[in-house]
């Protein structure tokens, strides 16, 4: 029995190694795109509120309220909005990606030693050279967690935006679902879910060497 | 990973005690309000609207009680045998003085948690049976490890001068684990299955797809049928359960944690 499960495993893979393939890219498409969003974003808000107590508990708050809606619920919701498809599965997983993002630069800002802050400010910088000479750097690495957190959380999201329209890997978890007792609906699973287990842990390690290259040199270990 | 990216993650996610004391914050009272805001709104809209025989058939209030309850069914059973299975086994694993073990215990969790829940959950229905059972396996196998990992390293975290200390005053290892060790990992034990209690309900919303039920169903039909007002309010219930468990949890979160800490 296990044995034939590989060998039709392998012979599912060899036939549709193309179609695997494009779903995978799209998937990696779909996530790096919303992150990037999410990024312009969620940094900038942080920036805005960090130093503001009653917008920055606002902002973090509802962060955390944002986390706890279930991904298909928000998917869903979005559906009578934006129609199927790409557009709707990019707002939807931009939505989540924000949320740690937001934390993460708030909390970033806030554990800049504030002499170090005020060194700059003694040297002469100004409000926005300081902020993106010294603080921003300095809280690089925690704003950089925070994309990466965002990363694995839109991963396994996207599988779910399948259901929408949207485009990856989740697509064939779907297919499986739907051809649920003939000879291809297990492989269809398994390699959708699998697919998206490695992408996760390449885009992970990824970060790794993101962060080691983008953090500046006097912060390194 | 190291402890300073767990650190960050934790931050992340919000698990890192920083709301000591504030009980009465605005949190405290925004989220109820938020909920009960919402829903009648939603309520407001619903009876605007006049509504065709298929719509009526799911908007209704048994329909309504009947999805949540299977919804609630699902995501409290699923929590309970989390609870009964990760703790303990967290509490096992921290006897054990292996750092092979650990290791090999947090890599999986990590691999865990980038598996997508809509893949496992289909998977185990495609290669088992569909129901509720299934995806009640699901969830649990989903959630256990996260919970067991926050047990481990909430009793890991301990300053080893307090367990020292109360060994050295004569306390026998039981009496460490009961009076010292759980009391100080208790909230980081409680921030494990406060997470996964709201990720339950996020994915028994998913169960639907392996015919389990739940609010899940509401969005499914409305989305097939293009009803609108059945997927909002499929949608929006199953939004103010997750927002209402987690405010839950997070007084229980409050009300629990040793004075003192």
């Amino acid at each position: 029995m296990d044995n034939s499960f590989f060998t039709r495993l392998g012979s599912f893979l060899s036939t549709r190694s193309a179609d695997i393939a494009a779903s995978a890219t799209e998937h990696l498409v779909v996530v790096l795109v919303s992150l990037l969003i999410a990024t312009v974003i969620g940094v900038g808000i942080g920036i805005l509120v960090w130093d503001r107590p009653i917008s920055r508990s606002l902002a973090i708050a509802s962060a955390g309220v944002g986390l706890t809606i279930p991904s298909m619920a928000l998917l869903a919701l979005l559906i009578p909005i934006l129609g199927l498809g790409w557009l709707p599965t990019i707002v939807g997983l931009a939505f989540y990606a924000l949320l740690p993002i937001i934390r993460n630069t708030v909390v970033g800002l806030q554990e800049v030693p504030a002499a170090v802050s005020e060194s700059a400010r003694g040297m002469g910088m100004g409000t926005t050279k300081t902020l993106f000479l010294v603080q921003l750097p300095m809280a690089w690495p925690v704003v950089l967690t925070g994309v990466r957190v965002s990363a694995q959380l839109t991963m396994g999201i996207a599988a779910i935006a399948a259901y929408v329209g949207g485009p990856g890997l989740g697509e064939m978890i779907f297919k499986g679902l739907s051809s649920l007792g003939s000879r291809n609906a297990v492989n269809y699973a398994v390699v959708g879910t699998a697919g998206v287990i490695i992408l996760a842990l390449l885009l992970d390690a990824a970060f790794v060497a993101i962060r080691r290259l983008t953090t500046s040199r006097g912060l390194r270990v | 990973m190291s402890v300073q990216a767990s650190r960050d993650i934790a931050t992340a996610f919000g698990t890192a005690s920083n709301r000591r004391g504030k009980y009465f914050s605005v949190k405290r009272f925004g989220t109820p309000v938020v909920i009960v805001v919402v829903l009648a709104v939603l309520f407001w809209w619903l009876s605007s609207l006049t509504l065709d025989s298929i719509e009526q058939r799911t908007l209704n209030w048994p329909y309504l009680w009947e999805r949540t309850y299977e919804h609630l069914r699902l995501t409290v059973i699923a929590s309970a045998i989390i609870a009964v299975i990760a703790i303990p086994a967290g509490i096992i694993l921290s006897r054990v003085r292996s750092k092979v073990v650990h290791a090999v215990v947090f890599s999986i969790a990590n691999i865990g948690q980038s598996t997508p829940a809509i893949g496992l959950v289909i998977l185990l229905a495609i290669v088992w049976e569909t129901g509720f059972k299934v995806a009640l396996i699901g969830l649990v196998a989903y959630s256990v490890l996260p919970v067991l990992r926050n047990t481990l390293v909430g009793i890991q975290q301990i300053d080893a001068s307090l367990t020292e200390a109360a060994r050295g005053m004569g306390m026998k290892p039981l009496q460490v684990l009961l009076r010292i060790e759980l009391p100080l990992a208790v909230p980081v034990i409680i921030a494990g299955l406060r997470t996964a209690l709201v990720f339950c309900v996020g994915v028994a919303t998913v169960a639907t797809f392996i015919n389990a039920g739940g609010l899940g169903d509401m969005i499914v039909n409305g989305l097939k049928l293009q009803r609108w007002p059945v997927l909002v309010t499929g949608a929006v219930v199953v939004s103010c359960i997750a927002l209402a468990i987690d405010w839950l949890a997070g007084l229980a979160e409050d009300l629990i944690k040793p004075k003192g800490t």
